[in-house]
C-alpha cells in the first residue's frame, strides 16, 4: 500500500524534531450503500476513501497530522509539519521495519461484496421488505438499508512493526412504520458481521422483517410505560447496550488516564454484583466488532473487565497506556485515517449465568420487562447513562403483560452494576456502531437475559393530572 | 491557508468519459478542507492535530436514473473508477421519481463566509488561548477536580459545483471554535459543565467567558437530586430547545412527508402549534454557521419561515421533491459531504424569539423545572412518532425562584404535542454546535410535561 522505503522516510521526517514514537497509517477503503424505500430502490452510492495519518508521541504530548495526497513528496512534508509542533533536543532512531504477514484467523471471508452484482443484494433487500410489508395491514411504510465495506490498512511505527489487515463488513437495516389515526411507531432491526457476501446466506431476512414489523405493530397497540424505580429485565443480545454504556465507556483507558472515569483507580476492588463477569473479545470469528488487529498494529486479544463483580481490567491504546503506566490491550480503533486511534470497545459483553429466563421473570412480582433496547449514552465523569427501551412489557404476578412503549432507563454505572441480582444463560450478541472521540466505529454488545433490582424508569404517567 | 483546487482537466476528462458510457447529465461536485486543532491538559498541550483533505463527487443520469459515487484518491484512475460506479448504481435505481442536474437560478445573493483575518492568527496566540481557558477554569472555583477536555480548533473549506448544463458555482468558508469540559466534585459529588463557542472572528473568542460557563454549570450542579415523578411546567433552556427542535427537523422535509416518513403530511397551511411559534430556515443569516448562497443542487437560497405563527407554511424541498408537489425548490438540497447523495436539510434553522427574559420566565412559574441540558438525543426520541422520553438535568423551580438543581430525571412527551403546549417563548436564541445545519431557539416554557425521578 505504501513502499516500505518510503514509510521509512515518513518515520524519519516525523521524528526529525525529537519525537520519541512515530505510526503511520495508511487506509484504502471501498463503501457501498443502498436504500430502499417502498419497495423501490431510493438511493445508491458507492466510492472510495484513501488516506495517510502520521502521528508522533513527544512523552505524553502527541501529535496527528493526515492528508489524502498520493505524491511522496506531499506525505513527507505533512510528516514534517506534524513534527513542527515537536521541540526536543533528544533524537529517537526508528528500528528497521519487520514486516508481518499475519494471516487472517478472525474474520476469514468467502465472497467480497465488490465482487457481487447488486442485483443479488437488491434481492436480498426485496425479501427483507416484502416480508416487513406484508406482515399487517398496520405497517404504512418499510426502508431498508444495505451497505457493505472493505479497508485495507497498513500500520507501521518507529519500533519496527509494519502489518497489514483487510476488514470486510456487510450490513442489512430494516425499519417498520406502523400507522394508525395519526400515529406513527416504528421497529428496528440491522443485524451485521465481519463477513463478505455471504453474511447473507445464512440470514434469515424475511424473519427479521417480520420481527421489526411486529415490533412497530406491538408499540401501535402500546401503552406509555409508567414513570418511577422499579426492577426491570433486560432480555439478551443488543439489551447489553446496558453494560456498554453504564460501565464499558468507563473503562476505555481514553477516560481512566486523565482520572475522568467512575472506574478510574478501582482495579482489583469489587464494583459489581458478584454474578457479573464482563469481556472485551476483539478476538470472536466474524462478528460485528472483531478485527485480526487493532489500528495500531497490535494483535486484538480476550479482555477480562470485570470478574465475578472484582474490575479486573481496562480497555488500552498506547498514549494512554504511558500515561497509566500499563500495557496495551489490543483496543486502540478509528473510524479511518481521519482519526487518532484511541481506546475502544469490540465486542463486549456480560457472561452467562445460571437462571433460566423463565425463573427470572417467575421471580419477578412487578417491574418493566425490556424485549428490544434501542441506543443511549453515557457521561463517564458521574457515570450517569441513559438509554431506550424499542419493545417493553408489563411484568405482573411474575407473568410479561401488556405491552408499553416510550420507557427511557437512567441510572450511573456503578450503581447499577451492583443491582443486577439475576444473570440467565442465553447469552446473544447484538449489532450497533459507536461514537467517541475517535469516531464511529462497529461494536458488538451482548448479554444473558438479567434482571437490576431497580432503576428509574423515564416513562409518562398521569396524562390526565397535567 | 493553502488553497487546493482540482485540477481544471479533471472535470472535463471525467464528463468526456461519461458521456462515451452514456450519460446524458453529470456533475461533479469537490470539496476540500484543513483543519487544526489545540487540546490542553494541565497546562501543557497535549495533542496537536492537522489535516488537509479534499473528495470529489460524481452524479449523472443515466437513462434518466441518477448515479452517484465518490472519490476521496485522485489519481488517473479515479476518472473511469467514478463513472463506471456510477453507471453500475443508476442501472439498479427503480424509484420512478424524475432526477434533473440544474442548470442555474436567474440569481444569487452573495454571501460571504469567509473571514480572511483568522488565517492572520498566529499559532502561539491560539496555543496560548487554550492554555489560558483552561487555567481560568481551574481558578474560578476551588471545587473544580480537574478538566475532561479543553480545545482549540479551526478550519476552512472550499467547494465547487460544476455540471453538463454549464452552471459552475463555487463557496468557500471558514469557522474557529473553543469548548471546554470540567469536572467539579464536592465530597463524592461529582458533575461536569460545558462551555463553547463558534465564530470566526479570533477577537470574539474569550477564554475567561467560556471557562465560566462550564464552571458555572458544573458547580451549580452540585448536589443535584432527583424530583418526584409527575407532571411539571418545564421551561427548556435556550440550548436545550435547540436541541430538541435539532432533532425533530427531519418531519419538516419533503422528502419524508412524499414517502410517508412524516406526520406533516396533509398539514400545509393548517394549524400544527400555537400562535407564538415561528420557525426560520434562514440560509442568508449574517453569521450563521449553514449560510450560503446555493444550495446542494446549485438552486439559490432564501429565507423563509417553515412555521409561521403555528402555521405550517412550507416543507423544505430540493427539485426532485419539488416537481413532485408542483412546487418551486427551496434551496433545501443538501449534501452531507462528497459521500453523500442529495437529500434535505435546513440550513440555519431557528425559533423567532420572542420578548420575554428567562428571569421573567422563571419568575412565572410556581412549581416546575428548568432543564439546561437533554441526553441521547440519538436514541430517546423518535422523530416519525414525536414521542419521546430523555435524561436530563436542570433546577427545580418553586414560587418564581430556582431553589435547586435536579438530575437523574428524564422528561417525556409528544413534540407534536408539546409545541401546541408553549406558553413562552423568550427573547435568548442562541445557536447549538454547527454540523450540516445550524440550529437555534430561545428558551421555552411548556405548559406540561411529564417527569420520572423517584
Amino acid at each position: 500500500m505504501l513502499a516500505t522505503g518510503l514509510i521509512d522516510r515518513v518515520i524519519d521526517a516525523a521524528l526529525s524534531t525529537g519525537g520519541d514514537f512515530a505510526e503511520v497509517f495508511v487506509e484504502e477503503k471501498t463503501n457501498s450503500g443502498i436504500s430502499l424505500i417502498g419497495g423501490k430502490i431510493e438511493k445508491t452510492m458507492s466510492g472510495r476513501d484513501y488516506g495517510i495519518g502520521i502521528r508522533i508521541f513527544d512523552g505524553f504530548f502527541s501529535v496527528y497530522a493526515y492528508t489524502n495526497s498520493m505524491e511522496d513528496e506531499e506525505i513527507i512534508k505533512t510528516a514534517l509539519k506534524a513534527a513542527a509542533a515537536i521541540k526536543n533536543s533528544k533524537i529517537t532512531k526508528r528500528r528497521d521495519l519487520e514486516s508481518v504477514n499475519i494471516g487472517n484467523l478472525v474474520n476469514p471471508i468467502k465472497i467480497s461484496p465488490e465482487s457481487v452484482d447488486k442485483k443479488r443484494k437488491i434481492e436480498i433487500m426485496k425479501r427483507a421488505y416484502e416480508s416487513a410489508k406484508n406482515y399487517d395491514d398496520i405497517i404504512s411504510q418499510v426502508t431498508v438499508g444495505l451497505s457493505d465495506y472493505k479497508q485495507k490498512v497498513l500500520v507501521a511505527n518507529s519500533e519496527g512493526l509494519h502489518k497489514e489487515d483487510t476488514r470486510v463488513r456487510s450490513r442489512i437495516s430494516i425499519q417498520s412504520i406502523a400507522s394508525k389515526d395519526g400515529e406513527m411507531q416504528t421497529g428496528y432491526f440491522a443485524p451485521g458481521a465481519s463477513k463478505g457476501f455471504e453474511f447473507f446466506d445464512n440470514l434469515d431476512v424475511e424473519w427479521y422483517g417480520r420481527e421489526s414489523s411486529r415490533i412497530a405493530k406491538t408499540m401501535m397497540n402500546a401503552e406509555y410505560c409508567p414513570s418511577g424505580k422499579m426492577p426491570i429485565i433486560i432480555d439478551n443480545g443488543f439489551g447489553g447496550v446496558i453494560f456498554h454504556e453504564a460501565c464499558g465507556h468507563g473503562l476505555e483507558a481514553t477516560s481512566v488516564a486523565k482520572g475522568n472515569s467512575v472506574f478510574a483507580g478501582k482495579l482489583g476492588e469489587k464494583v459489581a454484583s458478584e454474578l457479573v463477569t464482563a469481556v472485551d473479545d476483539g478476538t470472536l470469528m466474524n462478528e460485528w466488532g472483531s478485527a485480526n488487529i487493532d489500528d495500531e498494529g497490535n494483535s486484538t486479544r480476550k479482555n477480562i473487565l470485570i470478574e465475578n463483580g472484582i474490575l479486573k481490567g481496562y480497555m488500552i491504546d498506547k498514549l494512554n497506556g504511558r500515561r497509566m503506566d500499563m500495557e496495551a490491550t489490543g483496543s486502540s480503533r478509528r473510524q479511518s485515517y481521519k482519526f487518532a486511534p484511541t481506546s475502544r470497545m469490540s465486542n463486549t459483553f456480560i457472561a452467562n449465568g445460571k437462571s433460566s429466563k423463565e425463573e427470572i421473570i417467575a421471580n419477578t412480582e412487578s417491574g418493566l420487562y425490556a424485549k428490544y433496547m434501542g441506543g443511549g449514552s453515557v457521561n463517564t465523569a458521574t457515570g450517569e447513562f441513559n438509554f431506550a427501551v424499542m419493545e417493553g412489557y408489563k411484568i405482573e404476578s411474575g407473568k410479561i403483560t401488556d405491552p408499553l412503549r416510550g420507557a427511557t432507563l437512567i441510572g450511573t454505572g456503578i450503581d447499577v452494576l451492583q443491582k443486577i441480582d439475576m444473570v440467565g444463560n442465553n447469552l446473544a450478541q447484538g449489532q450497533g456502531m459507536c461514537g467517541s472521540v475517535s469516531g464511529s466505529i462497529p461494536t458488538n454488545v451482548g448479554q444473558p437475559i438479567l434482571r437490576v433490582s431497580e432503576l428509574t424508569v423515564g416513562g409518562r404517567d398521569g396524562e390526565n393530572n397535567a | 491557508m493553502v488553497k487546493i483546487m482540482l485540477k481544471k482537466d479533471f472535470t472535463e476528462k471525467v464528463m468526456e468519459y461519461g458521456k462515451s458510457r452514456g450519460f446524458t447529465d453529470m456533475e461533479i461536485y469537490y470539496s476540500s478542507g484543513s483543519n487544526l486543532s489545540i487540546k490542553v491538559f494541565e497546562q501543557k498541550i497535549d495533542n496537536y492535530s492537522l489535516s488537509q483533505s479534499e473528495g470529489v463527487s460524481f452524479r449523472g443520469l443515466y437513462n434518466n436514473k441518477m448515479g452517484y459515487s465518490y472519490t476521496e484518491k485522485l489519481d488517473d484512475s479515479s476518472v473511469e473508477f467514478l463513472v463506471d460506479e456510477a453507471l453500475g448504481n443508476a442501472e439498479i435505481i427503480d424509484a420512478d421519481d424524475e432526477e434533473k442536474i440544474f442548470s442555474g437560478s436567474k440569481e444569487y445573493v452573495k454571501i460571504d463566509s469567509y473571514n480572511s483575518t483568522l488565517d492572520d492568527v498566529k499559532e502561539e496566540e491560539k496555543i496560548s488561548f487554550t492554555l489560558k481557558m483552561e487555567e481560568e477554569a481551574k481558578k474560578l472555583d476551588s471545587r473544580i477536580e480537574s478538566i475532561q477536555y479543553c480545545v482549540y480548533g479551526d478550519g476552512s473549506d472550499e467547494m465547487s459545483l460544476a455540471n453538463s448544463r454549464g452552471l459552475s458555482l463555487e463557496d468557500r468558508s471558514n469557522a474557529a471554535f473553543a469548548y471546554i469540559g470540567v469536572v467539579a466534585k464536592e465530597k463524592d459529588d461529582i458533575k461536569t459543565g460545558f462551555g463553547y463557542k463558534v465564530t470566526n472572528d479570533f477577537s470574539e473568542l474569550d477564554p475567561g467567558q467560556i471557562a465560566k460557563e462550564a464552571v458555572e454549570e458544573a458547580v451549580s450542579m452540585l448536589g443535584a437530586e432527583t424530583v418526584e415523578s409527575g407532571n411539571y411546567r418545564i421551561i427548556l433552556r435556550n440550548n436545550a430547545a435547540a436541541d430538541l427542535i435539532d432533532a425533530f427537523s427531519g418531519i419538516f422535509s419533503a422528502e419524508r412527508v412524499q414517502k410517508d416518513l412524516s406526520l406533516m403530511k396533509d398539514k400545509l397551511n393548517e394549524k400544527i402549534a400555537v400562535d407564538k411559534l415561528t420557525i426560520v430556515d434562514n440560509p442568508h443569516l449574517e453569521n450563521g454557521f449553514a449560510s450560503s448562497s446555493f444550495d446542494g443542487e446549485g438552486h439559490a437560497t432564501y429565507r423563509k419561515n417553515i412555521v409561521e405563527k403555528g402555521v405550517l407554511k412550507t416543507y423544505m424541498h430540493n427539485l426532485k421533491t419539488s416537481e413532485k408537489d408542483g412546487v418551486e425548490s427551496t434551496g433545501n438540497a443538501s449534501r452531507g459531504s462528497y459521500k453523500s447523495s442529495i437529500g434535505i436539510s435546513p440550513s440555519n434553522l431557528y425559533v423567532e424569539k420572542g420578548d420575554v427574559a428567562l428571569e421573567d420566565m422563571i419568575k412565572g412559574v410556581d412549581n416546575g423545572i428548568l432543564i439546561i441540558d437533554l441526553q441521547g438525543l440519538h436514541s430517546g426520541l423518535n422523530s416519525l412518532s414525536g414521542d419521546f422520553s430523555l435524561s436530563c438535568y436542570g433546577y427545580m423551580i418553586e414560587n418564581g425562584r430556582k431553589t435547586r438543581p435536579v438530575n437523574q430525571i428524564t422528561v417525556s412527551g409528544n413534540f407534536f404535542d408539546m409545541i401546541n403546549n408553549i406558553e413562552e417563548i423568550g427573547c435568548d436564541l442562541r445557536f447549538g454546535l454547527p454540523s450540516d445545519a445550524y440550529i437555534g431557539s430561545p428558551s421555552i416554557k411548556i405548559e406540561s410535561l411529564s417527569i420520572a425521578g423517584k
